[in-house]
């Protein structure tokens, strides 16, 4: 009745009527499933977390140290390597200086050996020669080894000769004449007596290290080398003096 | 569904904890607390580094054992023709101090490394004690001690500091420049100062091709290792590019050893001797003397390291009658048996012109007048040009043009402009002075005879290669053009093959036997540097070319102001030329021709 009712004034009421019940038979089909006792034991999965864990932690630390590990070796292998390369680079350098023309010639030189003064060269296929062959004689021979460079003024300065009187006892003055010869490096610390002069050498002669720096003083060349070569000789000095 | 069950859970949660935790919402407002103190100090943290002074962070956390190393690129090499380094770079080492670590120990390292290294006690004292700040809070970790040091010293050093047992010292890689000929070409590449930048020659021309670009690594280290998985970022060094000459470095070396010895033997104050493949243009040899080691370039004069070839402008003298008579028989004013008479002087304007060998009047033909060298014969022969003729000529030879083969400071010479001549400007620029060239443009000039009238621009890089300035140069940049005809030419050269020819000519010391030789003997009077005039100087030069019918090299050679006074260019720089030539027909394996030599009239 009612639904004939709903059916003839309003549509939308009944379809909410017709799901209700739907649901209400459906809901009447479920029911609780009784709550299943899990009776698993929890101690071996948490001894699998904690094996999981520590196996992680272990790994991760022996990845770590062997990761220093190899990085100490491969630092030691770089510094191995690095010295063959040093020493293959020295071997080339050797291998240069033999095959260096002016070597060459200074070996050729020493076995009596000139530059032919005429060309002159043999045909194989023919066994002819051609060019005059004309023995070389010794005015064919040059000078092989460079000169001396010529050294600025400012690295090579001209020994300053200072001439003073030895007073030797017994001796009347005047008679001896003691030179000391020196660059304006040993001049400026010595003073101007042969015998200062002379003590100061032997120190420097007994420390091998500025005897040293007193050779490179002429090698070395820059601006500034004057102030360079005298600090040098002041630390000649002051060493000389601590021991 | 789930929405029946929800209730009763919360209320299942409420009814059993509520004693311990309290309210739900109350715990909510304490944690939300909690986490907003938390972040409130983060956030106050974070203002405070990177909104306050994030710079003077960022640096303390670059110090925390964070190192920066240079990777240096290797300098490109420089090699002959044949491929063999001229200059070269091999690994040296640069020293580095730690002084935070060195500080405390500075004095008997800094002995044990001056001494070993050959370097001022004083210098790597204050090296190894440097520091950025106030001493006590310095934590300065990298400084030089020294830098290119060849590598065994280097090792032996630090080795010998490890030994004594001090720390704080460490070898990084550090190129090194060498050259391993010393003096052999040396005024061509130049050489690199001590801070490694170029000073002159090649190396400063090419530095952009040659110098590469410095890359840079910075890593973190722990205990002198460094960290593996640590922060490092790598910028590669680019490598330079190398250069090849078309110089023979044999013949480079021969070539500067025979002008040595001729120049001493002269004493001379410099010469050039210049060699050069005919056919080609490319420079074989360019030899100055003096010249200096490259290694060791500071102990020698600054006026010795430059190429005096190129820079060294002085007037050519007879050589250039070479120039003048060709161009008067490309023109078809003269042949080679021309009769000119010859006066034993020859009033020009205001001046007189004499010949170098006293003669009363002569009768020489054009062949007499280039074998004997006459002034006159060469005035006389060249009236029948016109200024604008002989200049245009001498111009196409290339006098007054660089020669570009691409090292700075070359001087072009002076060709006076054709409006400011007179006619004894004329006169005189036909047997070679009032005009001024470098060597390398007079060898240019003759080998311009010797490749059949056609100039060759010279070059001295193989392939091509683009200097400082922006020029390109090298043998693919070689331009050609004609001067004269090949019949000039070859007229010419018979002309210079009486030069050498015993009994004719000024220079028979440059015959070399069994091969046809042409040359031309040249003795000039130098402009002096002090009074701008004559002052009795001489430059005396020889050019040759061998084999004279089919020319394969052409050379150069000059000395500068031989104090001797049997020097000429016949005597004194003739040798030098035969000496080259044979080397290079020996070297370069070129059979003699076999063809009658040339045998012209030399008088009527």
């Amino acid at each position: 009745m009612s639904s004939t009712l709903s059916t003839a004034s309003a549509s939308p009421s009944r379809i909410r009527t017709a799901r209700t019940a739907a649901a209400a038979v459906e809901r009447a089909r479920l029911a609780l499933v009784p709550s299943r006792q899990v009776n698993a034991p929890r101690a071996p999965f948490a001894v699998l977390v904690l094996v999981v864990l520590a196996a992680g932690v272990v790994g991760l630390l022996m990845f770590n140290t062997h990761m220093q590990q190899s990085s100490f070796y491969a630092t030691r292998l770089q510094q191995r390597a690095d010295s063959l390369e040093a020493r293959r680079e020295a071997l080339d350098l050797k291998l240069d200086q033999l095959r260096d023309p002016q070597h060459l010639a200074a070996a050729g030189h020493k076995l009596g050996m000139v530059v032919p003064a005429n060309p002159a060269m043999v045909n194989l296929a023919t066994g002819k020669i051609l060019g005059l062959a004309v023995p070389a004689t010794s005015a064919d021979s040059m000078r092989i080894n460079p000169d001396k460079a010529a050294r600025p003024s400012l690295i090579d300065p001209k020994p300053l000769v200072h001439k003073v009187i030895a007073t030797v006892p017994g001796t009347t003055p005047g008679t001896a004449t003691a030179t000391t010869t020196g660059t304006t490096t040993g001049t400026s610390t010595g003073k101007t007596t042969a015998k200062t002069g002379t003590a100061g050498k032997a120190s420097a002669g007994k420390t091998a290290g500025n005897s040293g720096q007193t050779k490179v003083s002429h090698g070395t060349a820059s601006t500034g080398a004057g102030t360079r070569a005298d600090r040098k000789g002041a630390g000649t000095a002051s060493q000389g003096a601590s021991r | 569904m789930t929405q029946p069950h929800r209730p009763a859970a919360r209320n299942r949660a409420r009814s059993g904890q509520r004693t311990l935790r309290g309210s739900s919402e109350s715990r909510l407002r304490v944690g939300m607390i909690a986490i907003a103190i938390v972040l409130s100090f983060f956030g106050a943290r974070l203002f405070q580094l990177q909104g306050l002074d994030p710079k003077a962070y960022a640096a303390k956390a670059d110090a925390e054992g964070l190192v920066s190393v240079p990777l240096p690129a290797t300098r490109g090499t420089i090699t002959d023709r044949n491929g063999v380094p001229l200059a070269q770079t091999v690994s040296g080492m640069m020293i580095i101090a730690d002084p935070h670590v060195t500080r405390p120990h500075a004095e008997p390292i800094a002995r044990i490394l001056a001494n070993k290294l050959g370097l001022d006690y004083f210098d790597v004292l204050a090296t190894l004690r440097k520091s950025n700040g106030p001493k006590a809070t310095s934590d300065l970790q990298f400084a030089y001690v020294a830098r290119r040091v060849p590598s065994g010293i280097a090792t032996a050093a630090v080795d010998a500091v490890d030994k004594a047992g001090y720390l704080g010292v460490t070898t990084a890689n550090d190129p090194l420049r060498d050259y391993p000929g010393h003096d052999i070409a040396a005024n061509l590449l130049g050489f690199m100062g001590s801070d490694g930048n170029p000073l002159s020659g090649l190396e400063l021309s090419f530095n952009n091709l040659l110098a590469g670009k410095d890359g840079k690594e910075t890593y973190e280290v722990g205990d002198g290792n460094r960290i593996p998985l640590g922060e490092n970022t790598e910028v590669k060094p680019v490598n330079g590019k190398s250069l090849k000459l078309t110089i023979d470095r044999d013949v480079q070396w021969y070539a500067q050893r025979v002008l040595r010895t001729a120049v001493q033997g002269a004493g001379g104050q410099s010469g050039a001797a210049v060699a050069i493949d005919t056919k080609t243009g490319e420079i074989l040899a360019l030899a100055d003397y003096p010249t200096f080691d490259a290694n060791n370039a500071s102990a020698s004069p600054e006026a010795d390291r430059g190429s005096r070839a190129l820079s060294n402008v002085y007037e050519p003298g007879s050589v250039e009658k070479v120039l003048t008579t060709s161009s008067l028989i490309d023109a078809g004013k003269v042949t080679p048996r021309t009769k000119i008479k010859v006066p034993h002087q020859l009033p020009v304007l205001d001046a007189v012109i004499h010949d170098y060998f006293q003669h009363n009047f002569i009768r020489l033909t054009l062949a007499g007048v280039i074998a004997k060298s006459s002034n006159i014969g060469t005035v006389l022969a060249t009236r029948a040009f016109s200024h604008q003729q002989l200049w245009s000529y001498l111009d196409k030879f290339g006098l007054g043009h660089k020669t570009d083969i691409g090292i700075t400071g070359e001087t072009k010479g002076l060709l006076p402009p054709v409006a400011s001549w007179s006619e004894l400007t004329q006169a005189t620029i036909a047997f070679g002075q009032g005009v001024s060239v470098n060597a390398l443009q007079m060898a240019a000039a003759v080998n311009t005879v010797a490749n059949g009238g056609e100039y060759i621009s010279p070059s001295l890089i193989q392939g091509k290669a683009t200097t400082a300035d922006g020029s390109v140069v090298g043998t693919d940049e070689t331009t050609r053009h004609r001067v004269v005809s090949p019949a000039a030419a070859s007229a010419e050269s018979r002309m210079m093959e009486m030069v050498v020819t015993q009994g004719a000519g000024t220079a028979p010391g440059a015959a070399i036997p069994g091969y046809r030789v042409a040359g031309k003997t040249g003795t000039a009077q130098e402009v002096g540097a002090t009074c701008g005039c004559y002052d009795g100087s001489l430059a005396v030069s020889f050019a040759g070319f061998a084999p004279a019918d089919a020319p394969r090299f052409t050379v150069y050679v000059v000395i500068q102001h031989p104090k001797s006074s049997a020097a000429s260019g016949g005597g004194t720089a003739g040798p030098v030329v035969r000496k080259i030539l044979s080397y290079l027909l020996q070297k370069y394996a070129v059979p003699p021709t076999d063809t009658p030599p040339a045998r012209l009239p030399v008088l009527w």
